[in-house]
C-alpha cells in the first residue's frame, strides 16, 4: 500500500508541477463560481446548490478526462513506464497509486467550492438544508471516481493523451445517450433496463438529498471494476 | 546470478528473440553486443519483467523471474535505454520517490539515497530540476535510481547512448566503479564501449546468441589464416616472392621507415602460415625483424560472426 501511496503522491504533485493542473483548477473554480453567483444567489429563490451541482457534474465530464488522460499515456510516451514496470510493484498497485493521485487532485479542486455552501448559509434565511448539499458533494465524489477510473483504463490503453481524453469523454457521452435518451425510443422493458444503468438518474437522486446505498454501490463497484480492467490492460502489455 | 534459457518472443509474426540463453556468474561484467534490431533490448525487457517471454526461463539471483516477477525485480537495478526520468522533479525528490517504489525500508532511505548520489557524483545537483540538467547528468540520475536498493545485479541498456565523448568516458569510468562488487550486464552496439568495460562478450544477432566468450577468446577463435611480417628489402620483390611460394594467398605491403616493409599475408584457409612464411622469406634471404599471426579485433569478430550468421540464414 505504501508503494501505491508513493505513486499517488508523485502523481498528485506532478499535476501541480505543470501548468495544465493550475489551468484546470482555475477554469473549474471560475465557472462554478459564476454559476453559483448567477443561479444560486437569486433573491426570493429557495436556498439550494442544486444548479451548481448540476453544472459541476457536467464540468466533471470534461475535467476528469483531462486529469486522467496523462496518467499512463505520459509515462508510456516518455519511457518512464519502463521504470515502473521493472520495479517490484504489481500492475494493480501502479493503477491504485495513479488513481488515488488523480482523485486527490479532484478533491483539492472541489474543496474551494465549499465556500459556496458557507456563503449560501450566511446569505439565506432560513438556512439551506445541509442534507442535499452533503449528498451533492458525495455524488460529485462518486461520479468523479467513475470518470477517473474510466480515464485510467483509457490512459493505460494508449500512449496518446488526446486519444485517452477523447475515449473517456465519448464513453461518458455515449453512456448518457444509451441510458437516458435511448430508453425513450425502445420498449418499456428494455428502456427500464437501460435506465437502470444511468449515472445521471442517480446523480439527480443525490441532488434531491436522497443518499441511496444502491447508488453508492453502483458508482463504487463500476469504478472498482474499471480499475481492475486498467490493471489487466497493463498486465496485457507485458504479453503483447 | 543471471540464468536465462531458450527465451523466445514474438511480436505479431516477427520472431524477435529465438532461443537466447546464457548464464552470468556473480561478479562478472558482461557485454551484450549486437546491431540495432538484434534483440538486445527485447532480451533485457524480458529479463527485467517489462515484457514476458512466450517461451523459456529466467532466474535472477536464484529467483524465477516468470513465476515470481515482483520478487525477482527486487534483485536488480535497471537503467533503461534513454535513461527516462521525470523532468519536472528535483534530483533528490526523484530519488526519494524511486526509493519508495523500489521498497527501500523507511529507516535506510536517506542513507541509501546519499550513497547512490555519492556513487554517481550528484551532490552538486541534488536540488536542481532534472529537466534542467545535461544529458550526462540525467544519465547519472537514472543510474543512481537503479542503485537505491543496493542491487547485486545491474542491467544497463545502452548506457552511453546520446552522450558526448567526455560524458562517454565519465559514464564508462562510473560503470567500471559500480562493477567492482556487482554483476553487470551492459547492452550496447558500440564495440569500444563493450571492449573496454566488459570481461565477457555475448554477441546477439537476429534474435540468437552468435558468440559468447571473453574478448580475447573470441578474437583468438576468429584469428588465423594470415600473418604479419616486418621485412627489409624491396616491397615488390617481397610480394612477388611470397605470391610465387604461396599461390592463392593475398599479399599486401606497406613501407615503413629505414627500408623496412610491413607485409600482410592472408591465406584462404584458417591455418596459421607464420612458419612457412618465415621459412620462405629466410630462404629468399629476406631479413625479418618481426613475424606474428594476424589477430582479429573485436570489430573483426563482430563483423565475421554476423556475416556467418547472415550467410547461414540465406
Amino acid at each position: 500500500m505504501s508503494t501505491a501511496l508513493a505513486i499517488a503522491k508523485r502523481e498528485f504533485g506532478s499535476l501541480f508541477r505543470v501548468p495544465v493542473g493550475w489551468i484546470v483548477i482555475a477554469l473549474f473554480l471560475f465557472l462554478t463560481g459564476a454559476v453559483f453567483v448567477t443561479s444560486a444567489l437569486l433573491p426570493g429563490d429557495p436556498a439550494t446548490l442544486r444548479s451548481v451541482f448540476g453544472t459541476t457534474t457536467f464540468m466533471l465530464v470534461l475535467v476528469a478526462p483531462a486529469v486522467s488522460m496523462r496518467l499512463f499515456s505520459e509515462e508510456l510516451r516518455t519511457g518512464t513506464y519502463e521504470l515502473l514496470a521493472s520495479s517490484p510493484v504489481s500492475s494493480f498497485q501502479i493503477v491504485a497509486g495513479k488513481f488515488l493521485g488523480a482523485l486527490a487532485f479532484l478533491v483539492v479542486m472541489l474543496l474551494p467550492t465549499l465556500i459556496h455552501a458557507l456563503v449560501l448559509r450566511m446569505a439565506s434565511s432560513p438556512a439551506p438544508d445541509p442534507g442535499p448539499i452533503l449528498a451533492g458533494y458525495l455524488s460529485l465524489l462518486l461520479f468523479g471516481c467513475l470518470c477517473l477510473s474510466l480515464g485510467t483504463v483509457a490512459s493505460a490503453l494508449t500512449d496518446s493523451q488526446t486519444l485517452a481524453f477523447l475515449g473517456t469523454l465519448l464513453t461518458l457521452v455515449c453512456w448518457v445517450l444509451i441510458t437516458n435518451t435511448a430508453p425513450k425510443f425502445v420498449s418499456p422493458e428494455l428502456g427500464a433496463k437501460l435506465a437502470a444503468a444511468s449515472y445521471l438518474i442517480r446523480i439527480d437522486d443525490f441532488a434531491r438529498g436522497a443518499i441511496d446505498t444502491r447508488h453508492i454501490v453502483f458508482f463504487l463497484s463500476i469504478s472498482a471494476g474499471l480499475l481492475v480492467a486498467a490493471g489487466a490492460a497493463l498486465e496485457h502489455k507485458r504479453w503483447r | 546470478m543471471i540464468e536465462i534459457a531458450d527465451l523466445h518472443r514474438w511480436f505479431g509474426s516477427v520472431h524477435a528473440v529465438r532461443g537466447v540463453g546464457f548464464e552470468i556468474p556473480a561478479g562478472q561484467v558482461v557485454g551484450l553486443l549486437g546491431p540495432n534490431g538484434a534483440g538486445k533490448t527485447t532480451t533485457l525487457r524480458m529479463l527485467t519483467g517489462i515484457i514476458r517471454p512466450q517461451k523459456g526461463s529466467i532466474r535472477i539471483a536464484g529467483v524465477d523471474a516468470i513465476a515470481e516477477p515482483t520478487k525477482s525485480r527486487r534483485g536488480f537495478g535497471y537503467l533503461p535505454e534513454s535513461a527516462p526520468s521525470y523532468p519536472e522533479m528535483s534530483v533528490s525528490g526523484f530519488l526519494r520517490y524511486r526509493s519508495q517504489v523500489l521498497g527501500v525500508p523507511r529507516g535506510s532511505r536517506k542513507s541509501q539515497i546519499a550513497k547512490a548520489m555519492e556513487e554517481c557524483q550528484l551532490g552538486s545537483v541534488a536540488k536542481r530540476r532534472i529537466g534542467q540538467l545535461s544529458k550526462g547528468y540525467r544519465q547519472r540520475v537514472a543510474l543512481a535510481s537503479a542503485l537505491l536498493h543496493d542491487p547485486k545485479v545491474l542491467i544497463l541498456d545502452e548506457p552511453t547512448n546520446g552522450l558526448d565523448p567526455t560524458q562517454i568516458r565519465e559514464a564508462r569510468s562510473l560503470i567500471g566503479d559500480l562493477a567492482q562488487d556487482r554483476t553487470v550486464l551492459v547492452s550496447s552496439h558500440i564495440l569500444p564501449e563493450i571492449e573496454r568495460t566488459c570481461e565477457r562478450v555475448i554477441i546477439i544477432g537476429a534474435g540468437k546468441v552468435l558468440a559468447d566468450g571473453t574478448p580475447d577468446e573470441l578474437c583468438r577463435q576468429n584469428t588465423g589464416g594470415g600473418c604479419i611480417a616486418e621485412c627489409k628489402g624491396h616491397g615488390a620483390k617481397i610480394s612477388t616472392t611470397l605470391a610465387e611460394l604461396f599461390p592463392g594467398t593475398e599479399v599486401s605491403t606497406t613501407p615503413l621507415e629505414g627500408g623496412w616493409w610491413r607485409v600482410e599475408v592472408r591465406t584462404s584457409d584458417a591455418n596459421d602460415p607464420c612458419e612457412q612464411v618465415g621459412a620462405a622469406l629466410g630462404s629468399a634471404r629476406i631479413q625479418i625483424r618481426q613475424l606474428r599471426p594476424t589477430v582479429a579485433g573485436l570489430e573483426d569478430v563482430f563483423v565475421r560472426v554476423l556475416d556467418e550468421s547472415a550467410g547461414a540464414e540465406a
